[in-house]
């Protein structure tokens, strides 16, 4: 399988502080890579560096070509990215915004053609946001705009999408929905990574990557048991994993009274390596 | 009215202003209102209609034009709503301008004569443009639109610290210095429309091209980048159109305010679109706000002038202030 | 012998009136010749205007420039005036054309003069220019300046005997200096000239009037012209009269450390009206007027 994007040795310092520590991370082609992690684990990041939208060191590979020598444009139609709550375009028209999408498909001065209108046409129906396309972004709730956002992302029709947050403010059957989607790009072939707060949604995903304090702690499918660990790990065992009609299930953990919370008691001298209270596969 | 011919039918009835205001203006004057083409017969009312009403309404819609392009520009660069066509010191730049070339004039110094030789038209593109140049320098390009903007003000306060000076040095500008401040179209001729005209073409030929850029940056510099748009280049180029704009519209009309600002808002309010039929509809509704403001400044206390940014003055506060009423009214932030 | 006499005598008196008539046609012709003469006048920029004859229909833009005219006795030749000339009084019923900083440029154009009189500081000279009038810029703003302006403009309005009016004018000023009683030593004076406490420095028109009437300035030459002064500064100084706009008069003793200057409380404080001032402040053929006013101030308040 290739690799649409290698990273080695990928940080990123903000405002003196090391956001990413030095990453190297293959994201294979035609699969959906999730990425979890607690807060300030660097996910964002390492999207944005991925992208190249934050200075960063390193070098990143799109489809085995360093990512700098590609033309600005190509590289735009083959790498697209969805940044965590976007805004602005609040005064356009939705079919406008999503039209945006098509920029890196678009002459200067051409006006929009067949394919581009046609691009436009396939991702606001594949994100229900068809109804809306004469209205103006600013008119629509806060989980029909990120629907909006997300047509724009798809409208590029790129091979590699990178999509952060991408269920905010979606309700449940629309992020069924998104789910639904997401798939059926993997199974064109298609390259998408996702930093998911959900971490239910992220366990479906065909490889899940683990990440804490700017750093990649695990990358492996979710039916391994070992990546469940690592994000039971990261999160400092505060959920539980449970299968669920053939999906995992995440329950968070509530403190017990006398915070901080104490691991279960186990036979004295043990400490299981893999397995954790809260297993139960 | 679907919104797709908004703008269309926006941009006609624009025109269509424009040329009924410039019919108007050959009819207004020193002598209040009269109908032009009456004034054919005479050699010098057709001077006063031709040479001076004439040229004096062209610049009028041409400043408004410019101001209103400079703005949308402004504005979508920015980001901001509030953006001002003299955000980047290029107002304050022109005003010094012309206090060094008042003082020149003076006789004050022999060091200012080469000012006092531009002219005042010449001393205040010259400032605008500096300021502008200032502005960039101390951002250190245009990577950063914060740093612009901070660059910007600083640039401002200190050019303008430094017309006080100028001053204080010789207080007999004061007086001129304000009649400048206040704008007007009093002394403009044929050549100043040619001018104006040059650069309406110029700068209005790079904002149309660069539409999708300002298009792609509303979405926000980082969507913008991950899109392809060549940031970098066309954030020079769009400075430099604004800068063009603004400097030939201070330097023959002085500081006009309100225009800039209020010419996209309409716009929008009337007829979103993207921007490069945005920065259009601006300079069109900026000439046709201007022409208005020109026309009541000679004809209202005739044959007395009101200097027409008081006017612009007025009328943009109060559409402002309508405005916040609006969003109080509906209860929702902007 | 009567009737050859009779004869004689018509025949003589034709001849008479003949001649005289010859001699009247003669001399207007010379005044024809006169009038139709070219006239030129370099003005204050340098730039040299040349007309076929003097002008008959004169715009002026500045004050001073209008009282000259008026004073070389063209008063009737102007056809429009800037909103601040006001004397003599004939002008004030003429059409006005704004001021020197905002002039109607269309007005002035409607009014089809031969010639413009305008400051050099004036903004749209070059408007009127291109639009074909011909601009004479004059600014004088010292004694010596308003001599050459009345003497060039008399050239330029074929005015008879300019320098006799010029010289009316100076002895008016030496009168007024004259008729002042000697005060040893010298009368020290401080004069605001204008609202936002500007002094009359030495160099000034005002401090040049000073000298002739043998005050002494307490402002410093060095200073220049109007410089405006630390209130202070006066206070050191200790004047002995004080010159200053009425409505700036009433806020004198508010001024710190003013209430205790001794011109102050002893009252030695002249004041001039608006009209007054206009008189003081422009250098122009009421020069005469403005010494006068100010040696009879001096008189009714002056210390000595």
């Amino acid at each position: 399988m290739t690799a649409a994007l290698r990273a080695t040795g990928l940080a990123v310092s903000l405002g003196g502080r090391e956001v990413l520590a030095g990453v190297d991370v293959t994201l294979a082609a035609g699969r959906w890579t999730a990425v979890v992690g607690p807060n300030g684990a660097g996910k964002s990041t390492l999207l944005r560096a991925l992208a190249g939208v934050v200075p960063h060191r390193g070098a990143v590979m799109l489809r085995d070509r360093p990512r700098e020598a590609w033309q600005a444009r190509e590289r735009a139609r083959t790498l697209a990215w969805l940044g965590q709550a976007e805004s602005g375009g609040e005064d356009l028209r939705v079919w406008d915004l999503v039209m945006l999408g098509r920029l890196p498909h678009q002459g200067w001065l051409a006006a929009p053609s067949a394919a581009d209108r046609a691009a436009v046409t396939e991702a606001l129906h594949a994100t229900q946001a068809w109804a809306w396309r004469e209205r103006t972004l600013g008119s629509l709730s806060g989980g029909e705009r990120q629907r909006v956002r997300l047509a724009r992302l798809l409208a590029v029709q790129a091979p590699v999408l990178l999509m952060d947050e991408p269920l905010a403010n979606l309700d449940v059957p629309h992020q069924a929905d998104w789910l639904a989607l997401v798939r059926s790009l993997a199974a064109q072939g298609r390259t998408v990574v996702s930093v998911l707060h959900e971490v239910g949604m992220a366990l479906q995903a065909d490889a899940v990557l683990v990440m804490q304090s700017g750093r990649v702690v695990h990358h492996g499918p979710p039916a391994d048991a070992a990546t469940r660990a690592a994000v039971r790990t990261v999160f400092d065992d505060r959920l539980d994993i449970h299968p669920v009609a053939g999906a995992w299930v995440v329950v968070p953990r509530t403190a017990s009274p006398g915070f901080p919370p104490r691991a279960a008691p186990t036979m004295p001298g043990f400490t299981p390596p893999h397995d954790s209270p809260g297993e139960h596969a | 009215m679907s919104a797709g011919s908004r703008p269309v039918v926006l941009a006609v009835a624009l025109v269509a202003l424009a040329v009924v205001g410039g019919w108007l203006g050959v009819g207004v004057g020193s002598t209040g209102w009269a109908w032009p083409g009456a004034a054919a017969a005479d050699a010098v009312a057709a001077q006063i209609a031709w040479d001076i009403r004439l040229p004096r309404t062209a610049v009028a819609w041409l400043a408004g034009a410019l101001l209103g392009l400079a703005g949308a520009v402004a504005q979508g660069l920015f980001r901001n709503p509030l953006a001002d066509p003299f955000l980047l010191g290029s107002a304050s730049g022109a005003a010094l301008g012309v206090a060094l070339a008042l003082v020149g004039a003076g006789g004050a110094s022999m060091a200012l004569d080469g000012w006092s030789r531009l002219g005042l038209t010449g001393a205040a593109f010259a400032g605008a443009l500096a300021g502008v140049g200032l502005t960039l320098a101390l951002a250190r390009g245009v990577q950063h639109t914060l740093r612009l903007l901070l660059a910007g003000v600083i640039v401002g306060v200190v050019l303008g610290a430094a017309r006080e000076l100028v001053t204080l040095a010789d207080p007999a500008v004061l007086q001129a210095m304000q009649g400048f401040m206040l704008g007007s179209t009093a002394l403009s001729g044929w050549p100043a429309v040619v001018v104006m005209a040059a650069a309406l073409g110029l700068s209005g030929l790079t904002a149309l091209g660069l539409g999708r850029v300002l298009d792609g940056l509303a979405l926000g510099e980082a969507t913008a980048r991950s899109l392809g748009l060549p940031l970098g280049a066309a954030r020079l180029a769009l400075v430099g159109a604004l800068a063009l704009a603004t400097g030939a519209a201070v330097a023959q009309t002085g500081l006009i305010a309100f225009v800039g600002l209020a010419a996209p808002h309409l716009v929008r309010a009337i007829a979103p679109a993207r921007h490069a039929s945005l920065v259009l509809l601006s300079a069109l509704m900026g000439g046709a706000l201007l022409l208005a403001a020109d026309l009541a400044a000679r004809a209202l206390i005739a044959p007395q002038e009101l200097p027409v940014g008081v006017l612009t003055a007025l009328l943009g506060g109060g559409y402002l202030l309508w405005l916040m009423h609006r969003r109080g009214v509906l209860g929702g932030g902007s | 012998m009567t009737a050859g006499w009779r004869v004689g005598a018509s025949l003589a008196a034709r001849l008479i009136s003949l001649a005289g008539a010859l001699l009247v046609s003669a001399l207007l012709a010379t005044a024809q010749a006169a009038q139709a003469a070219p006239v030129a006048i370099t003005d204050d920029r340098g730039v040299t205007v040349r007309l076929p004859a003097p002008p008959q229909r004169i715009v002026s833009l500045l004050p001073s420039l209008t009282e000259t005219v008026c004073a070389l006795g063209r008063c009737d030749r102007l056809v429009g005036v800037d909103r601040y000339s006001n004397h003599p009084a004939s002008v004030r019923g003429l059409p006005t054309v704004g001021g020197g900083l905002d002039p109607q440029i269309e007005t002035i154009v409607a009014l089809r003069p031969d010639v413009v009189l305008a400051a050099v500081s004036a903004r749209g000279i070059e408007r009127l220019e291109s639009l074909g009038l011909r601009v004479v810029a004059l600014e004088p703003r010292t004694t010596a300046q308003a001599r050459a302006a009345l003497l060039a403009l008399g050239g330029l309005l074929d005015a008879p005997r300019a320098d006799r009016v010029w010289q009316a004018v100076e002895d008016g000023v030496a009168a007024a200096a004259a008729a002042q009683p000697s005060r040893v030593p010298p009368l020290r004076v401080y004069v605001e000239a204008s609202a936002g406490g500007f002094a009359a420095g030495p160099s000034s028109f005002m401090g040049e009037l000073m000298a002739r009437l043998g005050w002494v300035n307490v402002v410093d030459a060095a200073l220049g012209p109007f410089p405006r002064l630390n209130p202070e500064a006066v206070v050191r100084a200790d004047p002995d009269l004080i010159l200053i706009a009425e409505r700036d008069a009433a806020g004198l003793a508010q001024r710190p450390g003013w209430a205790g200057m001794r011109a102050v409380r002893e009252g030695h404080v002249c004041t001039f009206t608006p009209a007054q001032g206009d008189i003081l402040v422009r250098p122009g053929p009421r020069m005469a007027e403005a010494a006068a006013l100010m040696a009879r101030c001096a008189a009714v308040r002056g210390t000595r």
